[in-house]
């Protein structure tokens, strides 16, 4: 019974992640910017929805938004004031990532300088959990994540295969020389990338708040299960990077069957040496011409 | 390219003006505080820094030292490596005698400092056992985890007849030592530890932990946390279908604990310091801090006061005598002591430095705490 | 005032150190890691181990901890090597985190989160080291010859090697250089020197525990090489003079309340790191851009 516990718990926890991480995927993907501040993005987000929901005890409807256009500014901003100067004299990896990561620096010390280093929870009655049958408790909150994520994910399949955009976007990850051909501005499409990727990461962002709690350097943690579950699942696929997240989260808490919580998050990241050594194309290898 | 010139050149000036200016004041006396003043345990240093103005004010208004005392903070953020170089600081670059210090791990990480070089430092919020061991210069003015549970052990297993104990412990040397004291002496009482659960000073979802213990169905849930840590455990406990008591060592007499409706009924024990003695010393610190805070001291706050007070005493009768204040005299002194009028009363400390203090068992209840039995020291 | 400014000494020493050492991955062979503090703490930990249960002598405790730390490395970097240079950098925070957890749960060999205590004190033939200006000779010391080591090795062909796959790794691999093996044996000398500033670590403070060796560290020395400037043999040192007086300064200014230093001075590298990266990618001692583009 603890295991089946463990299970659901599991599960939500690797919804949230996978929704986490298919934002990093799709810009990953489609711009091949090593975009760490993802992770700063993801605390903005959560930040913001609870200072307004908080300390502005306003509707979380509008708590929402404003975390949209939050992540949405900042992903924008990042891409504008920092990625796009690099890329237009140099552009190794290296340098953006050192960029980006510095951005991860700044945001997580300037939110621990505002809102304080210690830890944070958005207050909900939803999480209180219910005895479904006995020995398995489940909280309304479980509900609304499972629920929110089915509708993430459709939409976004639907954008990107049934949509221009969408597909321009898919192309873009496979061959932006033959995108360019095509008359397509890869800036352009880049920037929406980082649009619908930063957005995506808001839903996470609530959700974590809500169930584990927030703190500034969260951002780092999050990060990390992105960037495993897109290289795992293969770049350039989002349901790859979606499934190694769900699993990663349901291994993080299996875990928890035998171990003590010190080795939860060890355990995850062990799991990916592991398969990055001996499948480093990822679980769902996509042809490009990157 | 000339702003990084200039960068590099205003930090080495401004770090060469720093090195060339000299310590101030000759005359008065420095001691040192050694708190998480930052991070998730910053409300302690709050709780410490708000009876230690107190404490100043106090030494100021009586004249107790010749040149006046100050006390010079430092954030340790309840970590041994902070700790460390905190008191580093303190001992070669402020030349303290005297410096305060909170928290189990940061504090066996600065004794062997303290007994090296000869500076005393004194515990007045930390409680694993092992503090009572860290030699000559490590004093104790707060009973530790191993009295305050041979007080509250025997209520529980023999007056509410607990029989089935389960421990959440953070896995650092206060979690240990807690570990430890309840193997000692849970089986002594014919209870048992049925489980113990180890969890990261920085773990903050405990949906796992709660189903695990679920499962052992305890009469009661030992938690060996603190800070914002132990306030979520017990509300992702409660929230997640855990319905045994929860018990603790003092750290539950915390604020944020004190007004958790998720706490309500949980007991623990501290130090029993009688607010309402009626004579000059108590009733001057428990009315000034009310009129300061608003509210009645606690234990910890309380603690931290008598140690500067302690410092004041011994410091006014060596200046007395012409002699230096230093951690060598401050010892020689102390042990020469009888006993010290504090808050709470006249108390001692054994040969080892620890204080001998009677301990009260408390249950919160909801808002605040009521007191439910005080034992002998 | 000279024991304050003698401590600050030594601590350049072994973040320089430790910066040297990561130049040599990061600078020369284009591997970028996040794992250096592991090795730093890997360092501290045997040396700890070695002087508390069979001699303080330093020379015994330094070829101790740099074996350890290089075999570990090259251990590790045998086969983590032979992936992509972006996902190395994901094995490498991976490897750092277990690193810590291993460093916090096996608390036999190091003491947990607790830490070890009364280290004692470094032994050489002629003495022990115990006062500041002592300890700081030997910080100054151990830099200079890693110095040295780093800048012969550099100049030589084996740094050629280093320097061709850093700039064109498949030009290289059609030149019949042993990729792999170039950079899995610059892991191994820039982890097993990385050792020598955890053995001067924990000797100085005479306590060590984990949290010296977190990703926050790593982090740390990743700004000093890349803000003084990487594949420079002095740029290193100047990031890491600069950023370890950065807490010092910092604390001099009237208005910074003291709590706040910590995260005042991670913002201001990362914001250095930004701009760097932004306006002048060779760091403070590299080539300006518009010399770089001219080459």
């Amino acid at each position: 019974m603890v295991l089946l516990q463990l299970l659901v718990n599991g599960i939500q926890t690797g919804t949230i992640y996978a929704l986490t991480a298919i934002g990093f995927a799709l810009i990953f993907g489609s711009t091949r910017i090593f975009h760490f501040a993802h992770g700063a993005i993801f605390v903005i987000a959560a930040y913001v929805f609870k200072f307004v929901i908080g300390d502005l005890s306003l509707h979380w409807g509008i708590a929402s938004i404003a975390a949209v256009s939050a992540a949405v500014l900042a992903g924008l901003l990042v891409n504008f004031l920092i990625y796009v100067p690099i890329q237009r004299h140099e552009g190794s990896y290296f340098t953006v990532f050192v960029a980006s990561f510095g951005v991860v620096i700044v945001v997580q010390n300037a939110i621990a300088m505002i809102f304080g280093r210690g830890f944070v929870a958005i207050e909900t009655s939803l999480s209180n959990a219910v005895e479904v049958f006995s020995g398995l408790f489940m909280a309304p909150l479980f509900g609304i994540v499972i629920a929110c994520s089915a509708i993430v994910l459709t939409g976004l399949h639907l954008i990107l295969t049934r949509t221009h955009f969408g597909i321009a976007l898919r192309a873009l990850s496979q061959n932006p020389e033959l995108v360019r051909t095509f008359g397509l501005s890869t800036r352009r499409l880049s920037a929406y990338a980082f649009v619908l990727g930063s957005a995506l990461v808001v839903p996470a962002a609530i959700f974590t708040g809500a169930t584990s709690g927030l703190n500034p350097s969260i951002g780092l943690h999050i990060m990390l299960i992105s960037l495993v579950a897109t290289i795992a699942g293969g770049i350039g696929s989002i349901w790859g990077a979606a499934c190694i997240a769900l699993a990663i989260g349901v291994a993080e808490n299996l875990v928890l069957w035998q171990l003590d919580t010190q080795w939860s998050e060890a355990v995850a990241f062990a799991f990916l040496l592991v398969f990055l050594i001996f499948r480093p194309a990822g679980l769902f290898r996509l042809a490009s011409t990157h | 390219m000339s702003n990084y010139f200039k960068g590099i050149g205003v930090s080495l000036i401004l770090g060469l003006a720093a090195a060339t200016t000299a310590p101030a004041q000759a005359e008065e006396i420095s001691i040192g505080g050694v708190f998480p003043l930052s991070g998730p345990n910053a409300i302690y240093g709050e709780i410490f820094q708000s009876s230690l103005r107190l404490a100043e004010d106090h030494i100021k208004d009586d004249q107790m030292l010749e040149g006046g005392m100050r006390i010079l903070y430092e954030d340790s953020q309840a970590l041994p490596q902070q700790a460390v170089l905190a008191m580093n600081k303190l001992v070669s670059v402020n030349n303290v005698p005297y410096v305060m210090s909170a928290f189990t791990g940061p504090s066996k990480a600065v004794a062997p400092i303290a007994n090296r070089s000869k500076t005393v430092v004194v515990n007045g919020g930390g409680v694993g056992p092992d503090l009572a061991k860290l030699g000559e210069y490590f004093w104790n003015v707060i009973p530790l985890a191993n009295t305050e549970m041979r007080s509250l052990l025997p209520y529980m297993v023999e007056e509410q007849d607990y029989k089935k104990f389960t421990l959440v412990y953070v896995d650092d040397p206060l979690g240990e030592g807690v570990l430890e004291v309840l193997q000692e002496q849970l089986p002594e009482l014919g209870a048992s530890l049925v489980n113990k659960y180890s969890i990261p000073a920085t773990a903050q979802q405990f949906g796992g932990l709660a189903a695990k213990i679920r499962n052992d169905d305890p009469d009661v849930v030992f938690l060996a946390s603190y800070g914002d840590q132990q306030v979520q455990i017990i509300k992702q406990l409660r929230q997640n279908g855990v319905t045994a008591r929860f018990a603790s060592y003092s750290a539950f007499s915390t604020p944020t604990v004190q007004a958790l409706p998720e706490a309500e009924g949980a007991l623990y024990a501290t130090q029993a310091i009688d607010f309402e003695a009626e004579d000059a010393f108590t009733r001057r610190f428990v009315d000034d801090f009310k009129a300061a805070y608003g509210k009645l001291p606690t234990v910890y706050a309380t603690n931290y006061y008598n140690a500067a007070m302690v410092f004041a005493m011994l410091g006014k009768e060596l200046q007395s005598q012409g002699k230096p204040i230093t951690g060598e005299n401050l010892l020689e002194l102390r042990r020469a002591t009888e006993s010290f009028n504090l808050v709470g009363g006249s108390v001692s400390f054994d040969e080892k430095g620890t204080l001998i203090a009677p301990i009260q068992i408390m249950e919160v209840n909801g808002s605040g705490s009521k007191v439910l039995k005080i034992g002998k020291p | 005032m000279s024991v304050y400014l003698l401590n600050i000494g030594v601590f350049i020493c072994i973040y320089g150190i430790l910066a040297l050492t990561l130049n040599v991955l990061i600078g020369y062979a284009g591997v970028f890691t996040l794992a250096h503090a592991a090795f730093f703490g890997i360092g501290a930990y045997v040396a700890t181990f070695v002087a508390m249960n069979f001699s303080a002598s330093l020379v015994i405790v330094l070829i101790a901890s740099v074996l350890t730390a290089g075999i570990l490395s090259l251990i590790i970097a045998l086969p983590a090597l032979r992936v992509r240079d972006e996902y190395f950098v994901v094995i490498s925070l991976a490897i750092q985190i277990l690193c810590v957890t291993v460093f916090s749960e096996w608390r036999s060999f190091t003491g947990g989160l607790g830490g070890i205590v009364n280290i004692p004190l470094p032994e050489l033939f002629f003495g022990t080291i115990s006062t500041p200006m002592e300890f700081f000779l030997l910080a100054l010391g151990c830099m200079a010859v890693i110095t040295v080591i780093i800048g012969l090795i550099v100049r030589g062909s084996f740094g050629r090697s280093l320097m061709a796959v850093r700039d064109n790794e498949s030009a290289a691999l059609a030149l019949g250089k042993n990729v792999a093996r170039i950079k899995t044996l610059a892991a191994a000398l820039s982890s097993g020197l990385a050792a020598v500033a955890g053995v001067v670590y924990a000797y100085y403070l005479s306590f060590i525990n984990v949290q010296s060796f977190t990703l926050d560290t790593s982090v740390l020395v990743m700004a000093m090489v890349i803000i003084g400037g990487t594949g420079t043999m002095f740029g290193p040192i100047v990031g890491a003079a600069l950023l370890t007086m950065l807490p010092n300064a910092l604390s001099y200014v009237p208005f910074l309340p003291p709590t706040e230093i910590g995260s005042i001075q991670q913002i201001l590298y990362g914001l250095a790191m930004i701009l760097m990266m932004i306006f002048r990618p060779g760091g403070i001692v590299g080539r300006s851009r518009s010399k770089r583009d001219e080459k």
